[in-house]
């Protein structure tokens, strides 16, 4: 009746066994500290023989998943220790006290509360939500311009294309301060002020115009990959029908694209709810404005630049901690949203 | 049964690329024994060919927090080897990296160095897991160790720091200044006016190189010049100021509005093209090249004598009457980690606190000798005056460290807005003292 031989099965009984004793006892004498030098030996020994076990386990029916287990594994694996065990211990420190150091106990919700009150937070989130509004419009008409540049027939286009997309492959540290020697001392020559980054409502304008610089170049790219896929036969009857350019745009061009109008708009759109390099290093957050009656000294400070500021440069890890994961719960939020939306328009072309 | 013989053979290649990958992380994890022990061996050698003085001290791990003087760092580590047998290692955090940042990360690590660098205020973060050095050799030698209430003597100084404002000597002589005078607000006035109206004559481009720009110079306005309302006119150990802030963010608001006046006075005749978007190499640089007569910076700014072709000093920030001194101390504090080697950590104090230590600290990276007993003078070009005034006494502590972390980004911006003429003195203080406490209370 049985398809496997008793020596399979035995194989298979023996290396599960020998597999999570060997994996246990060398995570064990892992976290006890001994100093025993074949514990990782031990640890990947017994790990590799449990999978061996696994992959010989006498069963017809389940085969075929374990075998999508085992090689799933490394992926699962690696995801879990980067991404999903930081995450909940990151939500787990936000419940507590903790200093970057140690953990003395624990608090609540004390942390969420706290950075509620706190108006120069609440600012931040008001100016994170400004910044990203006026960057998915700026920033998509900007390069939706550059890209109808970028496909009539000018000459030099090759040029353009790279020159308008060469700021993306900058750093945003490095562009930060490049531009702040801009804007303070070339700038200022012709202004005859004082620099522009130094006000917080001049500064966030500053912000803005270095982000379109950086980004419009890449959005640039994909309307032109847009573009381009409009069908010829089209635009050329469009022509023959006596359509000028501006009736070509509107009614031909510009509905053809839509997918990817959807898709700049939710690039632009997250990556501006992440904006910290060019915030870091162009005003580091710095600037004064009047805020629910208070004085608040980081007038151009986003919400990612927030958090670094409240962990590591305030030493409150636990409360940068619970602001990164309302950060998270807005982001995920969004990426949602965006996954909706896009799979509800595949449907329908 | 080829298929079989190529899916063992890839089954194989995968084991012991994942085994291979085990003993590598396995090194890594032991690395603490593995690297004690080949640390010894290498301790042993030069103990054996250079004296007999058996090395029982295990090697020790410092780190530091000045990447300006790591090259002179890890002379010393060679020096201390040459004449103790005992090995110090050095690592040095720079650039932007932040040493409490990298700390923590290290702590996290259970890779903690034996002795590393802190700042006075950052003491409570490490509570209960510093060395107690009290009774040590060297704290008889100087007044600038470090002494939390809780863990004891807990820090030792490395260098001796000094801010106050930096004066161009040959300048104050050309225009009949005696900076010595300069102990009252009437007087700073009476000499700013001179100053200022023999701008042509004197061949500067202000008074002042004073720079309240936020986003860089943060740290000068926020911390050291704020430090003055701290601390000047102070004694070394007189705290009442700072008390008065750590206790839910107050400030004595008559100080700081004759705080508020003096720098008032600085933006007056501060150099315009510094004062809100300037940079600190241009405030130095102008400093340097003669254009301002006072730099609001301390001894670091200007490190060699071959800098500068004139005497430098400090004078003091007299926003009352009779303030005469200057803040000088160490900004921050080598401490030693109570898990790790205390014993060698205590010998290396006690070794750097003697002459050939000092020897390098002072003549090779120019830093400013805390110890009594020290016979080198520093290069440094300040270090006559700030020399005067702390023989004399007449000196302040750096109690400005000791703030709540992070407040100076709050104030610098208080500066910054005084310095564009949006806030007046009065404003000054209401904004200076509503912006501290709802720094506190947060």
């Amino acid at each position: 009746m049985s398809t496997f031989s008793i020596g399979r099965k035995a194989v298979s009984f023996i290396s599960l066994i020998a597999g999570i004793v060997l994996a246990i006892a060398g995570l064990g004498l892992s976290i006890a500290k001994t100093g025993n030098a074949s514990r990782g030996a031990m640890l990947i020994g017994g790990v590799v023989l449990f999978f061996i076990g696994l992959y010989l386990f006498p069963t017809l029916k389940h085969h075929r998943s374990i075998i999508n287990f085992i090689f799933l594994f490394p992926l699962l694996f690696a995801f879990m220790v980067t991404v999903i065990i930081p995450l909940v211990l990151g939500i787990g420190y936000s419940f507590t006290d903790w200093d970057g150091i140690r953990m003395k106990s624990v608090v609540g919700i004390a942390n969420y509360t706290r950075m509620f009150k706190q108006p120069a937070f609440l600012w931040s989130i008001l100016l994170t939500f400004l910044f990203v509004v006026f960057n998915m419009i700026l920033v998509n008409l900007v390069a939706f311009l550059l890209a109808l540049l970028c496909t009539s027939k000018i000459k030099g286009l090759g040029f353009f294309r790279a020159a308008y997309f060469l700021p993306n492959l900058i750093g945003g540290i490095v562009l930060g301060y490049i531009w702040q020697f801009i804007f303070s001392n070339v700038v200022t020559k012709f202004t005859g002020t004082y620099s522009m980054l130094s006000d917080t409502n001049t500064a966030f304008i500053a912000i803005i115009i270095v982000y379109i610089w950086q980004y419009a170049g890449y959005i640039m790219l994909i309307y032109i990959t847009g573009l381009n896929t409009i069908p010829g036969d089209v635009l050329e009857a469009s022509a023959i029908d006596g359509a000028n350019k501006t009736q070509t745009l509107f009614n031909i061009k510009l509905p053809m694209i839509a997918p990817t109008i959807t898709i700049c708009t939710f690039l632009t759109l997250t990556s501006a709810f992440k904006q910290f390099d060019v915030n870091l290093a162009l005003t580091n957050g710095k600037g004064s404005v009047e805020f629910l009656g208070s004085y608040i000294a980081n007038g151009t400070e986003m919400l990612a630049l927030n958090i670094y500021t409240t962990a590591v440069i305030n030493n409150d890890y636990a409360l940068g901690q619970a602001k990164a994961v309302l950060f998270f719960v807005i982001l995920a939020v969004v990426s949602i949203v965006q996954v909706r939306i896009s799979n509800k328009r595949e449907v329908e072309l | 049964m080829k298929k079989k013989l190529m899916s063992v053979l890839l089954a194989g290649a995968m084991v012991a690329s994942l085994v291979a990958c085990g003993s590598t992380t396995d090194t890594t994890t032991t690395s603490d024994n593995t690297q004690t022990q080949t640390e010894t061996t290498t301790t042993e050698t030069p103990a054996a060919d250079t004296t007999a003085t058996a090395s029982s001290v295990e090697p020790v791990r410092l780190l530091n927090g000045k990447p300006e003087i790591n090259d002179q760092m890890q002379a010393l580590a060679a020096k201390y080897q040459e004449e103790t047998g005992n090995v110090l290692t050095v690592e040095t955090i720079g650039g932007d990296t932040n040493a409490s940042d990298e700390l923590k990360k290290m702590y996290q690590a259970d890779n903690m160095p034996d002795i590393f660098v802190i700042e006075a205020n950052q003491a409570a973060t490490w509570d209960g897991m510093l060395a107690d050095l009290s009774g040590e050799d060297w704290t008889n030698k100087t007044g600038f160790e470090l002494v939390d209430a809780s863990m004891g003597t807990i820090g030792f100084p490395y260098t001796v720091e000094a801010t106050a404002l930096g004066y161009n000597a040959d300048l104050l002589a050309k225009a009949g200044v005696d900076p010595a005078s300069l102990t009252s607000p009437d007087a700073w006035k009476a000499a700013c006016e001179t100053l200022d109206a023999k701008k042509d004559e004197l061949g500067i481009t202000a008074v002042f190189g004073w720079c309240a720009e936020p986003t860089n110079l943060g740290w000068s306005s926020g911390t050291h010049v704020f430090g003055q309302y701290l601390d000047a006119g102070l004694k070394a150990d007189d705290t009442t100021y700072i008390d008065l802030l750590n206790d839910g963010g107050k400030i004595d608001e008559a100080r700081m509005k004759k705080f508020a006046e003096f720098i008032g006075m600085m933006n007056q005749y501060s150099d315009p093209a510094l004062l809100i978007d300037g940079t600190y190499d241009n405030q130095v640089a102008g400093f340097k090249e003669g254009k301002y007569v006072f730099i609001t910076q301390g001894n670091w700014c200007v490190t060699s004598p071959d800098d500068v072709s004139f005497e430098c000093g400090f004078a003091p920030y007299a926003f009352e009457d009779g303030i005469n001194t200057i803040i000088a101390g160490p900004p921050s504090y080598w401490v030693a980690y109570s898990a790790g080697n205390v014993d060698g950590a205590k010998a290396f104090f006690n070794w750097c606190a003697g002459d050939s230590a000092q020897n390098i600290l002072v003549n090779d990276a120019g830093l400013v000798s805390p110890f009594d007993d020290c016979q080198y003078e520093a290069v440094n070009p300040f270090y006559k005056s700030m020399n005067s005034y702390i023989t004399a006494g007449n000196y302040s502590g750096w109690h400005t460290m000791l703030k709540k972390d992070g407040l100076q980004n709050s104030t610098c911006n208080v500066f910054a807005d005084y310095a564009k003429g949006k806030l007046d003195a009065d404003k000054f203080v209401s904004t200076m003292a509503q912006v501290i406490a709802d720094y506190y209370a947060q």
